[in-house]
């Protein structure tokens, strides 16, 4: 008798697995949440072979509606019922937004959008129902490019930001919401077709669904406007505050195009904001921030900040987005960072305190001379000879030296050795520089003509060696070689 | 030394040695620092045609995002070369160096110079004089130097 029972039990389990998604067993499961515009949050573990339509019936009891009528929202797109989880771009712990349906109408033609889809494969690139992320072919890419590029598996979207939290270049996603309520439950009018339409505010407009009364603008025809944002790929999503700056210039190596600098093929690659559109590998533009960082040749650029331009000097070429120089390594980012901060200060007619180990820049007063290092080492330093503040006017700088020696022999002979080596290097440097006459940076000769130009950046002043003053033909004329 | 300078520079060695510069022969490159070549630049026109002139090329460790300079090692009686060895060759001055230029046409623009003096921009002002006032001179004066201090072209 039991036998039978555990026959029946069988057959039942069996049908039972066929006909319900619920038993399935859950291979790779995708642990997500559901927000609703009432506030509710619910977690569920999707599957990737899924589809829309499971979601829904998943989701439609909690909002106390039937299935036909929720609206499943993500990153600036409602997603159709036969779009599959897969295809969706969703990560670990990425937010969908379910809402209801505004009208009967709009679900009847939904339905009939999906049958179409259904029976017409070819044309899924015209879809609407996947996300921004999906539909959008490459935004590096243009016209024909991107035509060609379709063929190719990669031809998903790329995009490529600095995560805040993997501290490293990883793979971004593209997300938006509402810019008035910041809510992602948004969808927008049209896609993105390149950088501005995501990076310039109030591009593209979209509907807002995040609260029950839609969000409306002051604009002429009242709608909301789509803000665009990234997030890291690479680590599970924490949350909607947990952004990454885009790197607008590294792109997948489509075309194959060599390194400028090492000439090898790799990806993925940064592309200058030349008109050639110069391309580098990662490694050969670490590599160029570093040796332009050691010689101060960055440029404080009064919109973008310190920055670089594209090696071959090709004209408007600055990097834009001062992120990219975060793929340097931690040492060499502070370095840029202090660097930046110092040639901000010495533009904006500031001194840095002289003090060894303080380096803090001062913004100053100009008609006084007296600089006190207020949120530093408290020095008070003279700002014209950068000595300890004094009434009347600078010594000569030999003369300073001299009477600090003498007055430490007593006090501490060790330090006096010290001191005598510093002695030995300042004579040195004396004996061998020339200060620039326009900025005072010490210049020395290693050979070649009497034509100098000052390396610093921001000053190319052209000078004549024996003179001290600006480059003349006189000085061409009279003492070109010595 | 990076990788990326000892890439290029593995590559442009190896591209030169294949397409065998008639200009610029014996490659010679230590296998433990790329950074070091030296060659020889047989020039064609006279008054250097007889002779050959080892150069030696040291490229920085910043390579290609600086330039590398360029020495001779045999002396050569000419307005652009100074009695060190120095040349002062605008390819490669840190003015108007590009991360792109390869070591053949800094070669070449070498050759092209050697050949052809600049007297308008000499680093031997005595010699320019004289290759701009006395031709005649100039070109006995610096075959005869060749003859003595080049070294033996084999072709």
């Amino acid at each position: 008798m039991s036998f039978i029972i555990n026959f029946i039990r069988a057959v039942l389990d069996a049908m039972l697995e066929l006909f319900s998604f619920g038993r399935k067993g859950i291979s790779n499961k995708l642990p997500i949440f559901v927000k609703t515009n009432t506030g509710k949050q619910i977690s569920l573990n999707l599957d990737p072979e899924w589809n829309i339509s499971n979601v829904k019936r998943l989701v439609a009891p909690s909002l106390g509606i039937s299935p036909d009528e929720v609206k499943i929202i993500f990153a600036g797109k409602e997603l159709e019922d036969c779009t599959r989880i897969s295809e969706c771009d969703l990560g670990t712990q990425s937010v969908l937004h379910a809402v209801k349906s505004r009208s009967r109408s709009e679900i009847e033609t939904k339905s009939k959008k999906c049958l179409e889809t259904l029976f017409d494969d070819e044309n899924v690139g015209d879809v609407p129902s996947k996300p921004l992320s999906s539909t959008l072919v490459d935004l590096q890419l243009k016209g024909e490019e991107r035509r060609d590029s379709e063929s190719n598996i990669k031809a998903k979207a790329h995009f490529f930001v600095h995560c805040p939290e993997c501290k490293k270049l990883c793979r971004g996603k593209l997300r938006v919401r509402c810019n008035i309520c910041k809510g992602g439950c948004f969808t927008v009018h049209r896609d993105p077709e390149c950088w501005d339409d995501v990076l310039v505010p109030k591009k593209i407009q979209g509907h807002c669904e995040s609260k029950e009364i839609a969000c409306m603008s002051d604009e002429e025809n009242g709608l909301p406007f789509a803000e665009f944002y990234f997030k890291c790929a690479e680590h599970g999503s924490g949350g909607e505050k947990d952004y990454a700056a885009p790197l607008t210039l590294i792109k997948m190596n489509l075309k194959k195009v060599p390194c400028l600098a090492c000439g090898d093929i790799s990806d993925p690659v940064l592309v200058f904001p030349c008109v050639a559109g110069h391309t580098s590998c990662l490694d050969c533009f670490k590599l160029y921030c570093i040796s332009r960082l050691q010689e101060r040749q960055f440029i404080s650029h009064r919109e973008f900040g310190y920055t670089l331009a594209c090696p071959v000097n090709c004209e408007n070429s600055f990097i834009q987005e001062i992120h990219h120089f975060k793929l340097l390594e931690k040492d060499y980012y502070d370095r840029y960072q202090q660097f930046g901060a110092e040639e901000f200060v010495l533009q904006s007619g500031g001194v840095l305190c002289p003090q060894p180990n303080c380096g803090m820049g001062i913004l100053v007063d100009e008609n006084c001379n007296r600089v006190h290092c207020q949120n530093g080492c408290n020095f008070v330093f003279c700002k014209i000879c950068k000595q300890g503040y004094h009434i009347g006017d600078c010594l000569p700088e030999s003369a300073i030296s001299n009477n600090m020696s003498v007055s430490e022999f007593s006090v501490n002979p060790s330090r006096v050795a010290g001191a005598r080596w510093d002695e030995a290097s300042k004579i040195a440097i004396q004996v061998t520089t020339k200060p620039c006459p326009k900025c005072r940076t010490a210049t020395e000769r290693a050979g070649g003509c009497m034509h100098m130009a000052c390396t610093r950046a921001g000053c190319n002043f052209e000078w004549c060696w024996i003179c001290q003053t600006e480059w003349t033909r006189d000085c061409m004329a009279a003492h070109w070689f010595g | 030394m990076s990788g990326a300078a000892n890439r290029r520079l593995q590559k442009e060695l190896a591209d030169m040695r294949a397409s065998g510069l008639r200009s610029f022969r014996d490659i010679e490159v230590d296998d433990r620092n790329i950074l070091i070549w030296s060659g020889s630049i047989c020039p064609d026109n006279p008054p250097y045609s007889k002779g050959a002139f080892r150069i030696e090329i040291i490229f920085p460790a910043e390579y290609p995002f600086k330039p590398p300079k360029i020495a001779f090692k045999t002396k050569i009686y000419h307005p652009n070369i100074d009695e060190k060895g120095q040349v002062c060759l605008p390819i490669i001055s840190a003015e108007n160096w590009k991360p792109a230029t390869k070591t053949d046409q800094v070669i070449q623009a070498l050759v092209a110079l050697v050949n052809e003096p600049e007297p308008e921009h000499p680093l031997r002002a005595e010699l320019a004089e004289e290759y701009l006032k006395d031709r005649k001179k100039f070109m006995k004066n610096a075959e005869e130097f060749t003859r003595k201090h080049s070294e033996k072209r084999h072709d």
